[in-house]
């Protein structure tokens, strides 16, 4: 089986190195690719000085734009397993191969990293811990189903689902959309507990200013997917 | 109502505004799919400025008292449908460079990775070529040896 972390870079000149080395020694079998976002401090020169794998966008994209990037990566390639992984040293390598026997043993589509389901490690601040729990009432209103960490960069996919995103993608704060939208498709969504440390470098993209709009505009964005089930049906 | 003196003055900001419009067409810096709109604004405005009693008569059907005030709102409206047919271009736009953009960065990876199997390949065949070319030496001086 062939397997992919795929990590968006904007600016991680600081934590890729390790992101990059937890990953070969944390999680053997899988590759890498590193989506490198039209980055402004040299991340891209670093990275191929050290003979790191990275796709350079020639133009800023956003993280909606790079990720999907690596899953078009991930699908060209002939890959059945991908994986998002943030490059801020947020995420844990050592839940990679559990996370992917986890998604063959229960046959699903998707597997998220979930801090929330055995409330250990790094738990995100009480407003943004408030505005997840917001997102995953939302989610089982719109689908019946139970999402506890709907905003977590960590997700797994198999090829189904690598096929769905490669075409369309949200473009800003993405994973809770993207969790919507591959449910309605009737896809098989599960979690597994991770701990998740405290960014290491960088800076959040959801700033306090724009939080409001985050709320917002995700929320837009749930109802949207169910008008379009709707639609399909 | 209308002085001819404003009659004149309109109609000859109209000319050098189609001229102008005429011009990018020619020049092609703008698309004849986007001009069509603006064109269509300049011959409305040129009917009410050559003939200021349509706009009474118009006025007077759409239930306006003020013919200025159908003037007003009649070009905010289409303003409006300006520029929200503009967002829309916008966002096709921006999922095309999408889509263009990742399609590329991909590409120049493949082609990396293809540039370097290449050099590989002709470097191995370098060396083929010198070992046989050593092979042939050592046959040609055992052949001198016997």
């Amino acid at each position: 089986m062939k397997k992919i972390v795929i990590i968006p870079a904007y600016n991680e000149i600081s934590n890729i190195d390790t992101t990059v080395k937890d990953i070969l020694e944390n999680a053997p079998g899988f590759d890498y690719v590193i989506i490198n976002d039209c980055s402004q401090d040299g991340t891209m020169r670093f990275c191929t000085e050290q003979g790191m794998n990275i796709i350079n966008l020639p133009v800023n994209l956003g993280i909606g734009g790079a990720v999907q990037t690596g899953y078009l990566y991930a699908w060209r390639n002939g890959y059945d397993v991908a994986v998002q992984f943030d490059g801020d040293g947020q995420h844990d390598a050592k839940y990679l191969n559990a996370m992917a026997d986890f998604l063959e043993e229960q046959n699903a589509d998707m597997v998220i990293g979930s801090r929330f389901i055995t409330k250990e490690g790094f738990q995100s601040t009480g407003m943004r811990r408030f505005g997840i729990r917001y997102f995953s009432i939302l989610i089982r209103l719109m689908t019946g189903q139970t999402v506890l960490d709907p905003t977590s960069g960590m997700r797994m996919v198999n090829r189904s689902v690598m096929k769905i995103y490669s075409e369309d993608y949200p473009v800003d704060y993405p994973e809770p959309e993207s969790v919507v939208m591959i449910l309605n498709m009737g896809k098989k969504v599960c979690e597994v507990p991770v701990i998740m440390r405290k960014r290491q470098g960088g800076v959040s993209s959801i700033s306090p200013g724009r939080s409001v709009y985050y709320m917002i505009k995700v929320t837009l964005a749930i109802l949207m997917e169910r008008l379009r089930k709707r639609r399909s049906c | 109502m209308m002085t001819v003196k404003l009659q004149i003055t309109i109609l000859i900001a109209l000319a050098v505004a189609l001229a102008a419009i005429i011009n990018m067409i020619r020049r092609k810096s703008l698309e004849l799919k986007y001009a069509l709109s603006w064109l269509f604004v300049l011959a409305a405005v040129a009917v009410f400025a050559a003939f200021p009693k349509t706009m009474i008569v118009m006025a007077r059907f759409l239930g306006i008292d003020a013919p200025v005030n159908m003037i007003f709102f009649l070009g905010f409206c289409f303003s409006l449908v300006i520029i929200y047919t503009l967002t829309v271009s916008l966002s096709r736009m921006a999922t095309k460079m999408r889509k263009l953009t990742q399609i590329i960065a991909l590409n120049e990876d493949r082609i990396k990775a293809l540039e370097q199997k290449l050099e590989k390949k002709s470097d191995s065949e370098a060396t083929h070529e010198g070992q046989g070319a050593e092979e042939g030496k050592k046959d040609r001086e055992k052949r001198l040896e016997k």
